[in-house]
C-alpha cells in the first residue's frame, strides 16, 4: 500500500490561535477516512490544507509523493465536496458538472459525455441536466455536487460535512451512497464530520482530532473498544467511566482496586491496557450493550452491584441506569423485551466478560 | 371580535396612509407633466388648451439640447467610474478584514450623510484653489468628480447587500475545480454580483442624471437640464421647463422598474 | 464569509479593491475638507483671497449674532422634518414589511422612483401646484373656497413640506429594513402573552426597530440642515437657512474664509447634536440594563 496523501507537522495559527498544532497523517490509497471532533478541533482547518485554500505556517503536506507548497487550489489533483454544497446558483446542473473539465478546456462533446456518467454514476435522473440548482431536492443537490467533485477524476476526494444539513433519514442513504461510490470508483476519501457515528458506519479509519491535534487514529473498532481515554470514549454513545485504582503495572497486565467491583482476580490482561496506564487512578470502560443483569446463581468476570433509577424505552432496546452504593452512575443497555428483566427500584447484578472492557489514564 | 376589528382598523391606516403617502410623493411630479402639455405662454391655470407645442420648443432650443447632451455624458460617465469603484468597495468592505477595515467603510461611506450642497461648495473650494495653483477651471470634468464622489457610496452600498446574501464558499468552490482567479470573477463572482451590480449603475445613473446640487457648484459654466431648469425658475417661467422636467422623468421610470425586475429574479 | 485571518494591505485583492475609493475619498473628501479648515484661518478683501493665517474670519462668526440666529432655524426646522419623516414614515414602512407583500415590489418602484428623481424637479413642481395660480388654490377656489386658505406657498410651512417631501423616504426604507428583520414570532409572542395588537406593536415593533429609527433620523437630519432649495425656492429665501447663507457667502459676497467657516460651524454643530442624541440614547439603554 503507498501513502497517496502524506501530512508531516502541520501547524497552522490565525493570529494569536492555533488551529492546528502539529497534525501528522498518512493516508493510503484508496482508503476512506474520517476527519472526526468537536467544532474548533482543526478538522477543517487541516482539509484547508490539504484542498489549498490556505498554506500551513510549517510542515509538508505530499498528495502522491508530490510536495504541495505554493500549489494553488486549482492545481492540485484534489477534489472538494463543501458543507454548504458551494453549487452555482447560476448554472444548470449539467453546466454545475462539467465546469471542472470546461476550465480544463476539454471539448463539449466530451463534458457532455462525462457529465453523462456522472449522472448515471450519481443515479441522477438525465432531465434534471437543464435544472437549477435551488429547483432539486437537498438529496439531488448532494449528488449533483458530489458528481461535480468527481468529474475531473481527483486522486482525493475531500468532503466537509456535506451531509450535516440533512435530516436523519436523508443521511442515512446519503452515507450508503457514499460508501457505494467509494467501493465503485477507487478514489481516496477524506471525510470530514463532527458525527463520529457517520464515521464509523462510512470510515476505513477514523482520525480524533481536538483542539488542534490528533487524539487517536485507527479502526472504528478501535475508535469504539479501545478509546485513546476519556474523550473519545464519550464521543460516541454512552459508555460507563469506573475510576479505578492500579496498584500494580507490568508488562503483562495490571492489578487494581475499585471501590464497586467484585473482580476475582482483579487482573487485566496487556492488549486491554492503554499506553497511558501507570500505577496510580485509571479509568475502566465498559460500554452500556456489554453489561448484562445477572440472575441469581449466574456468574461473571466481574461483577457490580446497583439499584435501577431509570429506564428508557427505546424500541429496539431498553436503556437503564442504575447507581451503585459508591454513588456511581452507570447506564446498561439490552435488547427490549416483552417482559421486562429489571424495574425501577431493583437492586441488582450487572456482569461484564473481562475482555470487554479497556483501561486508559484518568487525565485524557 | 375585537382583536378582529382591530386588525381592520390597522389595515385601513396602513393602506390609507400608502395611499397619501405615494398621493403626496407625486404631486409635483403631475403637475410637471400637467404642465408641460400646456398650450399658453404662462404656468397658470385654467389651461388654455393640451399641445406638445413646448416639446417641440424644447427640440428646437440648442440651449436645453446642450443640456440634454451634457446631463447625458456626466451621468455615463460617471455611472461607469461609480459602479465599478463602488463594486470593489463593496467587496473589500464586506468581505475582508484588514487593518483599519472600520475606517475604510467610514471613509467610503460617509459622502452618504453629507448634505449635497456642501459638498459641492467643499469642493468648489478645493477645485478653484487647485485651479488657481494649476491653471484648470471647473468644468464639465470637476461636475464629474463630483458626481462620483457622492454617488460612488450610494453604488457601494447597493452592491454589497448584494455581497452580504453572496456565499463565498462558491468561489473556494470554483478554485477547486480548478479556476484563476480571473476565472472565478468571470464564471462565478461577476455573475452572481451581476444584479447588484446593475442596481446599482441605475441608481448611479439617475442619480448623475438628475443631479442640481453639485453640478450647479462644481459645472462652471456648463449646464445640464437640472440646472438649465432652475435657472428657469429664476426668470419668470414658461411650459418649456416643466417639459423638460417630463423627458428627465423618462428614463428615471424605465430604469427603476427594470431595476426591479431583474433584482426579483 | 468574512476574512479568518486580517488581510495585509500589500495583498494585490485588497489592494485593487479597496485603493481606488481610499484615493477618492481621501484627494476629494477628506482634502476639501481639510483646506476648507485652513481657509478659515485667512481674510477676504475686495473679493479677494488673502492668505493671512489669523482668526480674523472666526472672531467675525462668533460675533454676529445673526449667523447663530439662522443656524438655530436650521436646527429647528431639521429636527422637524425628522420627526414628521418619521411618523409618516412609519405606517408606510410597517405595511411594506408585513402587510402589502402583494403589492411590495410595485410601492417600492413607485416609492423609489419619486426619492430618486432630482430635487429641483420636484421642489419646482411644489412650487407650480402651491402657486397662487396653481392647482392646490384652482383646486379650492373652484369647489368654492376662499382661495386664500393655501397662502402657502414661501412660508416656513412650504420649506418644512419640501423637506419632508425630500428626505422622507430615507425614513421608509431605513424603517422598512429593520421591520423586515424583526422575528415575527415576537410579535405573535406579545399577542400570546394578552397584548392587542397595538398594544403588541408599541412594546414590540418600536423597541426593536430603533437601529432603524436611529439611522433614519441621522440621515434625514445631517441632509435637511443642507436644505437649500427648499427654503430658496418654497419659502421664497424669507426666512434663510444655513445652507442659503453659505451660498450667498461665496456667490454674493464672494467671502471664503466665512464660506468655510460658516459650512464648518454648520457641520461641527449637527455633527455634535446626532453624538448628544446618540449618547442620550446609549445612557438611556444603559440605565435599563442596570
Amino acid at each position: 500500500m503507498t501513502a497517496i496523501l502524506d501530512i508531516q507537522d502541520v501547524r497552522k495559527s490565525y493570529g494569536s490561535y492555533a488551529a492546528l498544532k502539529g497534525v501528522s497523517l498518512s493516508v493510503n490509497q484508496g482508503e476512506f477516512i474520517a476527519l472526526v471532533g468537536p467544532s474548533g478541533c482543526g478538522k477543517t482547518t487541516l482539509l484547508k490544507q490539504i484542498a489549498g485554500f490556505e498554506e500551513p505556517d510549517t510542515g509538508r503536506i505530499a498528495i502522491a509523493d508530490a510536495d504541495m507548497a505554493g500549489v494553488p487550489a486549482a492545481k492540485r489533483p484534489t477534489s472538494m465536496v463543501f458543507q454548504k454544497l458551494a453549487l452555482f446558483p447560476h448554472m444548470t446542473v449539467a453546466e454545475n458538472i462539467g465546469f471542472p473539465l470546461k476550465l480544463r478546456r476539454t471539448d463539449t462533446a466530451e463534458i457532455k459525455k462525462r457529465v453523462g456518467q456522472m449522472i448515471e454514476l450519481m443515479q441522477l435522473k438525465g432531465e434534471y441536466l437543464t435544472r437549477y440548482p435551488r429547483q432539486l431536492s437537498g438529496g439531488e443537490q448532494q449528488r449533483v455536487a458530489l458528481a461535480r467533485s468527481m468529474v475531473s477524476a481527483p486522486k482525493l476526494l475531500l468532503l466537509d460535512e456535506p451531509l450535516s444539513a440533512l435530516d436523519v433519514k436523508l443521511k442515512k442513504v446519503l452515507q450508503a451512497e457514499l460508501k457505494r461510490l467509494h467501493r465503485s470508483v477507487g478514489v481516496t476519501f477524506v471525510h470530514v464530520t463532527h458525527d463520529l457515528e457517520e464515521a464509523m458506519m462510512l470510515a476505513d479509519r477514523i482520525c480524533v482530532m481536538r483542539d488542534g491535534a490528533i487524539l487517536q487514529l485507527g479502526t472504528p473498532a478501535d475508535i469504539y473498544y479501545r478509546p485513546a481515554g476519556s474523550f473519545v470514549s464519550g464521543f460516541i454513545g454512552e459508555t460507563n467511566l469506573l475510576p479505578i485504582t492500579v496498584t500494580e503495572r507490568t508488562s503483562a497486565g495490571l492489578f487494581y482496586r475499585a471501590a464497586d467491583i467484585v473482580d476475582a482476580d482483579g487482573r487485566i490482561a496487556a492488549d486491554l491496557i492503554a499506553g497511558n496506564v501507570a500505577k496510580g487512578p485509571a479509568l475502566l470502560m465498559l460500554r452500556p450493550e456489554l453489561l448484562r443483569v445477572l440472575s441469581p446463581g449466574d456468574v461473571a468476570d466481574g461483577e457490580i452491584a446497583a439499584e435501577v433509577t431509570e429506564m428508557f424505552g427505546k424500541g429496539g432496546t431498553v436503556q437503564y441506569r442504575a447507581r451503585t452504593p459508591g454513588g456511581q452512575m452507570l447506564v446498561v443497555e439490552i435488547p427490549g423485551t416483552s417482559s421486562l428483566p429489571m424495574r425501577i427500584g431493583d437492586k441488582v447484578r450487572l456482569g461484564f466478560t473481562k475482555k470487554d472492557i479497556y483501561v486508559f489514564g484518568a487525565e485524557a | 371580535m375585537i382583536a378582529r376589528l382591530e386588525g381592520r382598523l390597522i389595515d385601513i391606516v396602513l393602506w390609507g396612509s400608502l395611499a397619501a403617502i405615494l398621493i403626496f410623493f407625486y404631486i409635483p411630479i403631475f403637475t410637471l407633466i400637467a404642465f408641460s402639455f400646456q398650450e399658453g405662454r404662462f404656468l397658470t391655470l385654467p389651461f388654455e388648451g393640451i399641445s406638445l407645442r413646448w416639446y417641440g420648443e424644447l427640440f428646437r432650443n440648442a440651449n436645453a439640447l446642450n443640456a440634454l447632451w451634457n446631463s447625458t455624458l456626466i451621468a455615463v460617465i460617471t455611472t461607469v467610474i461609480a459602479t465599478a469603484i463602488g463594486t470593489m468597495a463593496a467587496i473589500a468592505a464586506v468581505r475582508y478584514r484588514f487593518r483599519g477595515s472600520d475606517a475604510f467603510r467610514l471613509l467610503a461611506g460617509v459622502p452618504l450623510a453629507f448634505p449635497q450642497l456642501l459638498l459641492g461648495i467643499v469642493l468648489l473650494l478645493w477645485f478653484s484653489v487647485l485651479g488657481r495653483m494649476l491653471d484648470f477651471s471647473t468644468g464639465i470634468t470637476t461636475a464629474i468628480i463630483g458626481h462620483i464622489v457622492y454617488i460612488t457610496p450610494f453604488a457601494m452600498v447597493i452592491v454589497a447587500v448584494q455581497v452580504y446574501n453572496f456565499d463565498a464558499t462558491v468561489e473556494d468552490a470554483a478554485r477547486d475545480c480548478g479556476a484563476s482567479s480571473f476565472e472565478v470573477y468571470r464564471y462565478v463572482t461577476i455573475p452572481l454580483l451581476w444584479p447588484g451590480i446593475f442596481s446599482a449603475a441605475i441608481f448611479a445613473f439617475l442619480l448623475s442624471w438628475g443631479n442640481f446640487y453639485l453640478t450647479y457648484s462644481l459645472a462652471g459654466s456648463t449646464r445640464t437640464l437640472p440646472t438649465f431648469i432652475f435657472s428657469g425658475i429664476a426668470i419668470g417661467s414658461s411650459p418649456l421647463y416643466p417639459a423638460i422636467a417630463t423627458v428627465i422623468f423618462i428614463p428615471g421610470i424605465l430604469l427603476v422598474i427594470l431595476a426591479n425586475r431583474l433584482r426579483r429574479t | 464569509m468574512a476574512d479568518e485571518v486580517p488581510r495585509s494591505w500589500r495583498d494585490p485583492d485588497l489592494l485593487i479593491k479597496a485603493l481606488p475609493t481610499v484615493l477618492l475619498q481621501t484627494t476629494c473628501f477628506l482634502a476639501p475638507l481639510v483646506m476648507t479648515f485652513l481657509l478659515t484661518f485667512q481674510r477676504s478683501r475686495n473679493f479677494q483671497l488673502q492668505w493671512s493665517w489669523d482668526l480674523w474670519t472666526w472672531t467675525d462668526v462668533f460675533s454676529k449674532p445673526h449667523y447663530w440666529t439662522i443656524l438655530g432655524h436650521t436646527i429647528f426646522m431639521a429636527a422637524a422634518c425628522v420627526a414628521i419623516c418619521l411618523i409618516i414614515a412609519f405606517p408606510i414602512a410597517y405595511g411594506l414589511a408585513t402587510r402589502f407583500k402583494a403589492w411590495e415590489n410595485e410601492i417600492k418602484v413607485l416609492i423609489t422612483f419619486a426619492f430618486i428623481t432630482d430635487a429641483t424637479l420636484k421642489i419646482y413642481g411644489w412650487a407650480l401646484f402651491l402657486d397662487k395660480n396653481g392647482m392646490a388654490n384652482y383646486t379650492l377656489s373652484s369647489i368654492g373656497l376662499p382661495p386664500e386658505m393655501v397662502a402657502f406657498l414661501y412660508t416656513d410651512w412650504a420649506t418644512l413640506l419640501g423637506m419632508v417631501y425630500s428626505l422622507s423616504a430615507f425614513a421608509i426604507f431605513t424603517l422598512y429594513l429593520s421591520i423586515s428583520n424583526i422575528d415575527r414570532s415576537l410579535i405573535l409572542a406579545a399577542y400570546d402573552a394578552g397584548a392587542g395588537k397595538f398594544r403588541a406593536h408599541w412594546e414590540v415593533t418600536l423597541p426593536l426597530c430603533k437601529p432603524g429609527i436611529w439611522a433614519g433620523s441621522v440621515l434625514i437630519f445631517l441632509l435637511s440642515v443642507g436644505a437649500f432649495l427648499e427654503p430658496k425656492v418654497l419659502g421664497g429665501g424669507k426666512s434663510p437657512m444655513s445652507a442659503e447663507l453659505i451660498r450667498q457667502t461665496f456667490e454674493t459676497r464672494v467671502n471664503w474664509p466665512l464660506g468655510a467657516a460658516l459650512t464648518l460651524v454648520l457641520m461641527v454643530v449637527s455633527v455634535f447634536i446626532v453624538l448628544l442624541f446618540s449618547r442620550l440614547i446609549g445612557l438611556k439603554r444603559a440605565g435599563l440594563a442596570a
